[in-house]
């Protein structure tokens, strides 16, 4: 299943360390969102079997003070 | 979802993530891809009785990394050769805590390749190499595996534990192959990705969950692959070929189960991210400029349905030159057969029938339905709609499946 992982960071989405996701094969899209207030915002679309998982693969990646907002992709 | 529960969730998720990396390490040390996958098993044991009452460590997959290693001290120790391979890894399970801060990930990739490259060897069977493939590389567990291949479950873990005991019998070194053996083995290693991509894509029965979830895990360790060697425009290609199959997977059947045809299915429902991602790892493949394989040609034949929004924008002239590629890598009557529908639909039907004509004594096509079939369409298109009948008839009494044959006598009535 496919989460939408939201992130809005002080830094561009670019400069964090998300090989982790690419090279755990779960990365399939990411990009950026139009600055916010409170900092930069991203996007990252991972492909993983729950929940759950969403969770550990964005804790493995190493993130400066975020607000990170994971949400299930609805399925049509 | 009780805390217990979310605890069991949060484990399955992590083991997931890390087995293989912890395998993959523990079987540089101990140089036995055995020991080292019971090992990584004994830590998950360990993290099921400990996790919920302790709570998920800082750093799960460092903890069971440590955890794995400890096992496998004990373990040698009980064994003969306890003074040599101790000394070998003793200094570093020393140096490492349960609360190491760093992660497992850095300078894993060889590791994990080798790893790739031992689960797939050759000197196992088809059988053998997908199960363990799943198992050390997947983190799938035994009944997942089980369920999703309609076996049971003492089945599966026959089959790992005689793949290990095989690999070990034939002293199968833990190394990334290097020279023209490379080549072999990474052969073995797209065919079984390929194989369990197909066996969830292919498959009309079994359980519902596990059959995808067998595609996304072909197409995840495809795409892990492909990071761990980006030189190889096979794996590229692989991933292309499996990613554009994938964004099809909504439309390649109807309300009622039955199969929808490539050019009649709605392309409102194929996921277009997944053809766009496919593309991308087709021009890696093409980036690399290397003779192209067979999964390259196959990639970009998915490719060229993959462009084409809608049916008549498909190409069928480079449709056809790369089924002519694809014979002449893989010479095939099937692959034949699938040229003289291209060249149909490129240059009309009077061409694909002289194909079909000049390729129908072909053994491995006595008794193969899709022959007459596609004979009999060419017929009906140039208007010889009594040969055409009689094709599809022939066609009817070959097929065995029920709904194929209730099309082409409907089609033979139609004539």
């Amino acid at each position: 299943m496919r989460f939408m992982v939201f992130v809005r960071s002080p830094d561009p989405l670019a400069a964090l360390h998300t090989d982790a996701l690419e090279r755990g094969g779960v990365l399939l899209d990411a990009g950026d969102l139009v600055p916010h207030a409170c900092g930069v915002s991203g996007y990252w679309l991972i492909d993983v079997r729950n929940r759950e998982e969403a969770v550990e693969r964005v804790k493995r990646i190493p993130l400066p003070a975020c607000v990170v907002e994971i949400r299930q992709v609805a399925v049509v | 979802m009780g805390a217990t529960t979310s605890v069991h969730r949060t484990i399955d998720a992590v083991w997931r993530m890390e087995s293989a990396k912890v395998i993959a390490a523990l079987a540089r040390y101990t140089r036995d891809v055995g020991l080292a996958e019971e090992m990584a098993q004994d830590a998950l044991v360990a993290a099921l009785e400990q996790w919920p009452e302790e709570g998920v460590p800082k750093n799960p997959g460092a903890w069971l990394m440590t955890t794995a290693k400890r096992r496998a001290i004990d373990q040698i120790r009980r064994r003969e050769n306890f003074n040599r391979k101790v000394e070998e890894i003793g200094r570093d399970v020393q140096e490492a805590t349960p609360d190491a801060s760093e992660g497992i990930d850095d300078e894993i990739g060889d590791d994990l390749l080798s790893l790739i490259f031992t689960a797939c060897h050759p000197v196992l069977g088809t059988e053998a190499r997908v199960a363990l493939t799943l198992k050390m590389l997947g983190g799938l567990k035994t009944e997942e595996i089980a369920r999703a291949f309609l076996v049971s479950d003492s089945t599966v873990a026959q089959r790992i534990v005689r793949a290990k005991k095989a690999l070990a019998d034939a002293g199968v070194p833990f190394e990334v192959p290097e020279g023209p053996e490379l080549q072999t083995r990474l052969a073995s290693v797209l065919e079984v990705l390929y194989l369990i991509f197909n066996e969830g894509y292919s498959a009309t029965q079994g359980d519902d969950w596990m059959r995808p979830e067998l595609c996304a895990e072909a197409l995840r360790l495809g795409r892990v692959l492909a990071e761990l060697a980006p030189k190889e425009a096979e794996v590229h290609s692989l991933v292309a070929l499996m990613e554009i199959q994938a964004s099809r997977s909504k439309a390649r059947t109807g309300p009622g189960g039955e199969p929808v045809l490539l050019l009649e299915q709605d392309r409102g429902k194929w996921d277009w991210l997944l053809i766009g991602r496919g593309l991308k790892a087709l021009e890696r493949a093409e980036a690399l400029n290397q003779p192209p394989g067979p999964y390259y040609v196959q990639a970009a034949l998915a490719a060229c349905h993959g462009r084409a929004r809608r049916p008549e924008d498909t190409d069928w002239q480079r449709i056809a030159t790369l089924y002519e590629v694809l014979g002449q890598i893989s010479p095939s009557p099937i692959v034949e057969l699938n040229r003289a529908v291209a060249l149909s639909m490129a240059y009309g039907p009077a061409a694909g029938l002289a194909l079909v004509d000049e390729i129908s004594g072909a053994k491995a096509l006595q008794g193969y339905h899709l022959l007459p079939s596609v004979r009999g369409d060419f017929l009906l298109k140039l208007g010889r709609t009594k040969e055409a009948k009689a094709e599809f008839e022939k066609a009817a009494s070959l097929t065995r499946n029920e709904r194929e044959r209730t099309l082409l006598l409907e089609r033979a009535a139609g004539c």
